[in-house]
């Protein structure tokens, strides 16, 4: 694309009615994608003004990584010169969320667009329903290439059948956890073993293939790493990096914590909570090196002027916040994600930060805006376009946090809000509801609920609630 | 060796080990409310140390103190799992803040129950061993290595290290999860 050309649609403010009518067009081009998906092939398909053709889209998830555990966000020791890289390149989040902070309601979340209530994947034990599409079947519907590489981690009896898929490599061991080492895979419905030892090169050679192969069409790749899930297992080479590093836990915490909370065994079993912490951002920096192994492949070749790179992760990692291990619940630590999307016709102004709160339901409206397809209706995320085109776009007000109960993690089902300023859930069991101020009490550790200012507050925070499950947007 | 009463020979050596692994617990959750977090560190170590020696190998307290005093076999083993149940049972009684009673009862039965019974069976079989030498050695008429007590040692060690050793243990775990979803599905519906 000339500087002429992206000069103009830098400057051209986009209308309601040009929105219409790149859904108008997105919808006509959708309708004749689905008709005739052969007779796309790699024509012309200019839907959105943004890219000089359909560009690729590259999407990186990892696993538990919190925002704060990264280089551009300062952590004192872990590194991560990739993920920098594309932050100064694009834009990242300052208020990235997950809605569920629990790994496969979150996936399919990212996949679909939707809540958990509405795609139904509602916790770990639950494989992938169908009952709402992929971004990634509407993409191959418009004319896509599409590859998925990576833990899938909806454990059903075995992997969902894909077809809209053109590559789809995975794993389905341990409940389609996988594991760092010597992980079998599954390559298109087919047993293979891993060409490399450590899983997380693995895959990043495989998708490496994936973009490297001779396509026609603009392709979309989904990449998904385990890293860091736990046993937070860093590449040979860079075990023991943070070794002599100081760890320094959030108050209330020790090295006994475990994954669960209070266990005495979990502690011994796995090591102290100090070690944990290290190993946790070394297979963080393992993973980055894997994203700059990826990056610098597409960078060095002629995909790099019309490739999307989007990188976030599942949902956070509590490490200690609440005196908690792990995920699931609704505390900052938890529902934080990192979110940097390269992208460099789109974003005027690289490098800097976007304080719009955006959700993993936000994704595939991204996407979809971003490859010209029409967004349905009913998706309940939203495109963020708008927002990286112009950090001056005013986001959501407000979103819908929930979480199943999943065993054994001892966590009740519960249903929430966020607002910029509040969080306030509800529990089905155990738990009376909490309410945090998150400017003057950004910890969370004083339960307004049941004081004066939580009776004013509490009536509006669940009409909003009620408001968003119903599909409203606040 | 005299038989001593039942409170001697069962319940206090119970009794000891349960109000260790009952401070430990206390101190242990309580010692980070103290906001210093030097002594809280200091505590922590020292009771969450205590707390999983005292449920983890009680047994090696309990079971010679039983066996001394004269407690039969069924006596010994029996004290020696009560303070473990006790654990196991609080454990259960927390699922229960979040799920339904007999997925509570289900947790009783994960990897690391399992694991600390095998530990305990370990446990209890070479002490035993060790027990019988040293009245051996003091002219008891009495066999050292019987076919159970050598069985019950190999067998729960065994468990112990090829459990872990499948998968660092993620396998026994992902196996019970499996169970899990036989009995329950994904748990999401089940009413309390």
């Amino acid at each position: 694309m000339s500087d002429k050309k992206k000069n103009q649609i830098m400057s051209h403010p986009v209308t309601r009615r040009d929105m219409l009518k790149t859904m108008a067009t997105g919808s006509a081009a959708g309708f004749f994608g689905m008709a005739l998906p052969g007779a796309l092939g790699g024509a012309p398909f200019s839907a959105l003004p943004l890219a000089p053709k359909r560009p690729n889209i590259v999407f990186i998830l990892s696993d538990n990584c919190r925002p704060d555990f990264m280089g551009f966000t300062v952590h004192p020791f872990i590194k991560t010169p990739a993920i920098d890289g594309l932050a100064a390149q694009g834009v990242s989040f300052d208020n990235a969320f997950c809605t569920t902070s629990l790994c496969s309601p979150s996936r399919a979340s990212f996949l679909t667009g939707d809540y958990a209530h509405t795609h139904g994947v509602l916790n770990n034990h639950m494989p992938w329903t169908g009952q709402r599409k992929m971004f990634l079947e509407r993409l191959k519907q418009a004319g896509y290439d599409t590859g998925f590489v990576g833990k899938f981690h909806m454990p059903g009896n075995g992997l969902p059948d894909l077809p809209f898929l053109d590559t789809f490599v995975s794993f389905d061991i341990k409940e389609n956890q996988g594991q760092y080492f010597d992980c079998p895979l599954i390559v298109d419905g087919k047993p293979e073993a891993s060409r490399k030892e450590y899983l997380i090169e693995e895959l990043t050679d495989r998708a490496i293939d994936f973009i490297g192969q001779d396509h026609e069409n603009p392709f979309c790749l989904y990449l998904s790493y385990k890293t860091a899930h736990f046993p937070f297992l860093p590449p040979k080479d860079l075990a023991g990096i943070y070794a002599n590093e100081k760890v320094d836990l959030p108050p209330g915490a020790d090295s006994w914590l475990g994954r669960t909370n209070g266990n005495v065994f979990e502690g011994t079993m796995v090591g102290s909570l100090d070690a944990l912490y290290r190993r946790y951002g070394e297979a963080i920096t393992g993973m980055d090196r894997e994203i700059g192994r990826l990056i610098k492949k597409i960078d060095s070749s002629p995909l790099a002027d019309n490739t999307v790179v989007i990188y976030a992760s599942d949902n956070g990692y509590m490490w200690g916040e609440h005196r908690i291990i792990g995920i699931n619940w609704h505390y900052e630590e938890s529902i934080r994600i990192p979110f940097v999307v390269r992208c460099p016709w789109l974003i005027p102004d690289p490098g800097t930060r976007r304080s719009q709160m955006m959700l993993n339901i936000d994704l595939a409206p991204t996407v979809l805006e971003m490859a010209g397809v029409p967004v349905p209706a009913d998706v309940d995320g939203q495109s963020a376009v708008p927002i990286l085109r112009d950090g001056g776009t005013p986001g959501r007000s407000a979103w819908f946090y929930e979480y199943y109960k999943y065993f054994p993690e001892n966590v009740p089902t519960m249903q929430g809000v966020r607002t910029r300023t509040r969080m306030y859930v509800e529990f089905e069991k155990g738990m009376r509801p909490q309410l945090f101020d998150l400017v003057r009490d950004p910890g969370e550790h004083v339960n307004l609920f049941g004081t004066a200012e939580g009776d004013r507050l509490v009536p509006g925070l669940k009409a909003m609630m009620k408001d968003l499950k119903a599909g409203k947007r606040l | 060796m005299k038989k001593q009463r039942f409170s001697r020979r069962f319940f206090s050596p119970v009794f000891l080990i349960f109000v260790i692994m009952s401070i430990s617990w206390g101190v242990y959750n309580l010692a980070w409310r103290l906001g210093n977090v030097t002594v809280h560190h200091l505590l922590a170590d020292i009771f969450g140390t205590l707390l999983f020696l005292s449920v983890t190998f009680g047994t090696c307290v309990v079971y010679p103190m039983a066996f001394l005093r004269g407690a039969s076999l069924p006596e010994r083993v029996l004290a020696s799992l009560v303070n473990p149940l006790i654990w196991a049972t609080k454990e259960c009684i927390r699922m229960f803040g979040a799920f339904s009673l007999t997925e509570s009862l289900y947790y009783y039965c994960n990897p690391l129950n399992i694991w600390l019974l095998l530990g305990i069976i370990a446990q209890m079989s070479i002490i035993e061993m060790i027990l019988r030498h040293r009245r051996k050695k003091a002219g008891e008429n009495i066999r050292v290595f019987s076919i159970p007590v050598v069985a019950a040692f190999v067998i729960s060690m065994a468990l112990v290290v090829g459990l872990y050793a499948w998968g660092r243990g993620e396998n026994i775990f992902s196996s019970y999860l499996v169970f899990y979803k036989t009995l329950f599905g994904p748990g999401v519906g089940l009413s309390y």
